[in-house]
């Protein structure tokens, strides 16, 4: 298996960022998905927490999240620009090679499909000279797009070489999508995988399902879905992704654990993923891993 | 004549911003007499200094060359150095405000108003790297460098160019799986075109060719090869390609002047183009077998 393959979010530890990432490192990963909060949010400044994660020695997976960006009218849509190029900034500054955009859920969006393309090239077109992608993602109670399905259209409508999709297994396990709709992507568009469990057997509203995923995620391997997820995990093998894994666990019991034992828990996920369902066959050394032909 | 497309309606802009090549490109550096002797000794001349910064414009024919040593105060712009850079082009369009104005529509970085290059206010987007673009739309009959410049006394303020030389084209070095993702930007924002692999232009064939829409001016773009792949390097724009109609008769006047020519096996002159050794350590120049442009010829 390829251990490096799987990162951890620094959204699912407590702590200072410093904190977050030594735990990170500790516990063997290679790889940080940064939640842009730690960053902006240092205690000592923008420019300690930049720092702070390129002297971790962690490659950054990505930035999260740009959320209620596309559909939007006049001055929303100015400020929402704004505060693009302000993550954008910071996710180059960390050296992240992709920005995660959450699909809209406010309710000012509009859902007119060209719309929101436009908007999606815009954004992609402002990241090209800073060299990162967008890795945009379905969210179950979005109103422009529900899932990898509806958000794989979007950026297949907006066509453009850095947009690709970010796919959130919680999304697809709590809403029960097909996992054969997977077999429509194009795995090189696909940019970053999202993983995560939660407790109970099934959700019974959008409400629920917002509120779990927002507070009980747990790590694959810990909860209710195990199959679930390492099917999905299987099929996306076969499709041919071969890009990160990242685990997106909020959880607001993992928030009052120390670091440490959050990130052991998320290393047994990972030797969990990596030995019993992935299998990834390991790479010669220094040789790339074949890209499976772009589609003509 | 009849459109060969006519029954499928394409409406396709071809030239939505009225493209209509570059009206100067800009090196950045600390030492200027240094880049200035370089320039001269390609045929360019100095022909203005600008007002109030440390600024100096050089010509031949219809290429304006500024060499900027003014310190840059804005994020991401090249900040001049002893090695010159090249940090900037100007593209020449029907209505500048109106080019820009769409590029930021379609996701362009606009540059803070106060750290435009000259006085005139004019209108630029970041692009490749540390590097800038700017849009001119006066370049007829009144140029930006009568307000903003003062000439040089007694010196010809448009020296003929050596041998025809003219724009070609800029090379532009990129990282590693980036072709598509330039290609993106120079197309939607400009109206460029990826010219198929089988077009190449000079000696230096790598990479892949951007024709601008009025097809008189290429960007190439060139992604490191295998051996470099792993080590990380800027995206930058790399050398300034000029166009002549007989490269070999300008390799001799040039060389005559004091350029040196690469003469490996590998690059050598040829009636396709040659590539002069770098200067100051990091300014390179190639030639390209193009005839004079129409429009060029006439200026």
């Amino acid at each position: 298996m390829i251990f490096n393959d799987f990162g951890m979010d620094t959204a699912s530890l407590a702590g200072s960022l410093e904190s977050k990432l030594a735990a990170i490192r500790q516990a063997g990963f290679t790889q940080v998905m940064i939640s842009a909060g730690d960053v902006v949010g240092h205690p000592a400044g923008i420019a300690a927490g930049v720092r702070a994660i390129r002297e971790s020695g962690l490659r950054v997976t990505g930035l999260e999240a740009l959320r209620d960006f596309e559909g939007l009218d006049g001055q929303l849509h100015a400020y929402k620009v704004d505060v693009a190029k302000s993550m954008l900034e910071v996710c180059s500054e960390i050296g992240g090679r992709s920005l995660v955009v959450e699909a809209s859920t406010s309710t000012h969006a509009e859902t007119d499909a060209d719309a929101i393309a436009r908007d999606l090239r815009m954004l992609a077109l402002l990241a090209i000279p800073m060299g990162i992608r967008i890795a945009y993602k379905g969210v179950g109670w979005s109103r422009t797009a529900r899932d990898f399905r509806v958000a794989g259209d979007l950026v297949f409508r907006a066509g453009c070489a850095n947009l690709g999709l970010a796919i959130d297994a919680f999304d697809v396990l709590a809403a029960g999508v097909p996992l054969d709709d997977l077999d429509a992507l194009d795995p090189l568009q696909i940019y970053l995988v999202q993983l995560s469990d939660f407790m109970w057997q099934e959700m019974r509203s959008t409400e629920e399902q917002a509120a779990t995923a927002t507070h009980f995620r747990v790590f694959p391997g810990e909860g209710a879905h195990s199959e679930g997820l390492a099917n999905f995990i299987t099929k996306l093998d076969a499709i041919g992704y071969f890009g990160d894994y990242s685990f997106d666990v909020y959880n607001d019991d993992y928030l009052q654990m120390p670091p440490a034992a959050v990130a052991g828990r998320a290393r047994r996920a990972a030797d969990w993923l990596g030995e019993t369902v992935l299998r990834r066959a390991l790479p010669v050394p220094n040789m790339e891993r074949l890209l499976r032909a772009p589609h003509l | 004549m009849t459109n060969p497309m006519d029954r499928e309606a394409v409406s396709e802009p071809l030239n939505p911003l009225g493209f209509d090549g570059i009206e100067f490109i800009e090196f950045a550096t600390s030492k200027p007499q240094a880049m200035g002797g370089v320039l001269e000794t390609m045929g360019f001349r100095p022909i203005a200094r600008h007002r109030s910064r440390e600024v100096e414009l050089y010509r031949q024919g219809s290429m304006n060359i500024i060499v900027n040593a003014q310190p840059a105060d804005v994020p991401r712009t090249v900040q001049p150095v002893e090695r010159p850079i090249l940090s900037a082009f100007a593209v020449r369009v029907r209505d500048a405000d109106a080019a820009f104005r769409r590029s930021l529509d379609l996701g362009a970085w606009e540059i803070p108003v106060r750290a435009r290059a000259m006085e005139l206010n004019i209108p630029a987007i970041h692009g490749v790297g540390e590097s800038l673009i700017y849009f001119v739309d006066r370049y007829d009959e009144f140029s930006i460098y009568d307000i903003d410049f003062r000439p040089i006394p007694k010196v010809d303020p448009h020296p003929p160019a050596i041998g025809g030389l003219h724009f070609f084209g800029i090379v532009q070095y990129i990282g590693v799986d980036r072709t598509a993702d330039w290609v993106e930007f120079y197309s939607q924002i400009f109206g460029f075109k990826p010219l198929p692999d089988r077009v190449r232009f000079g000696i230096m064939p790598k990479g892949l060719l951007l024709q601008s829409p009025c097809r008189n001016f290429y960007l190439q773009l060139i992604e490191p090869d295998d051996t470099s792949r792993y080590a990380p390097a800027e995206e930058h724009l790399q050398r300034i390609g000029f166009g002549t109609p007989d490269v070999m008769a300008t390799v001799a006047i040039l060389e005559k002047r004091g350029i040196e020519f690469f003469a490996s096996e590998k690059v050598h002159a040829s009636d396709r183009g040659a590539l002069t050794k770098s200067s100051l350590g990091s300014v390179m120049f190639e030639l390209v077998h193009d005839d004079l442009p129409a429009a060029a010829a006439d200026r």
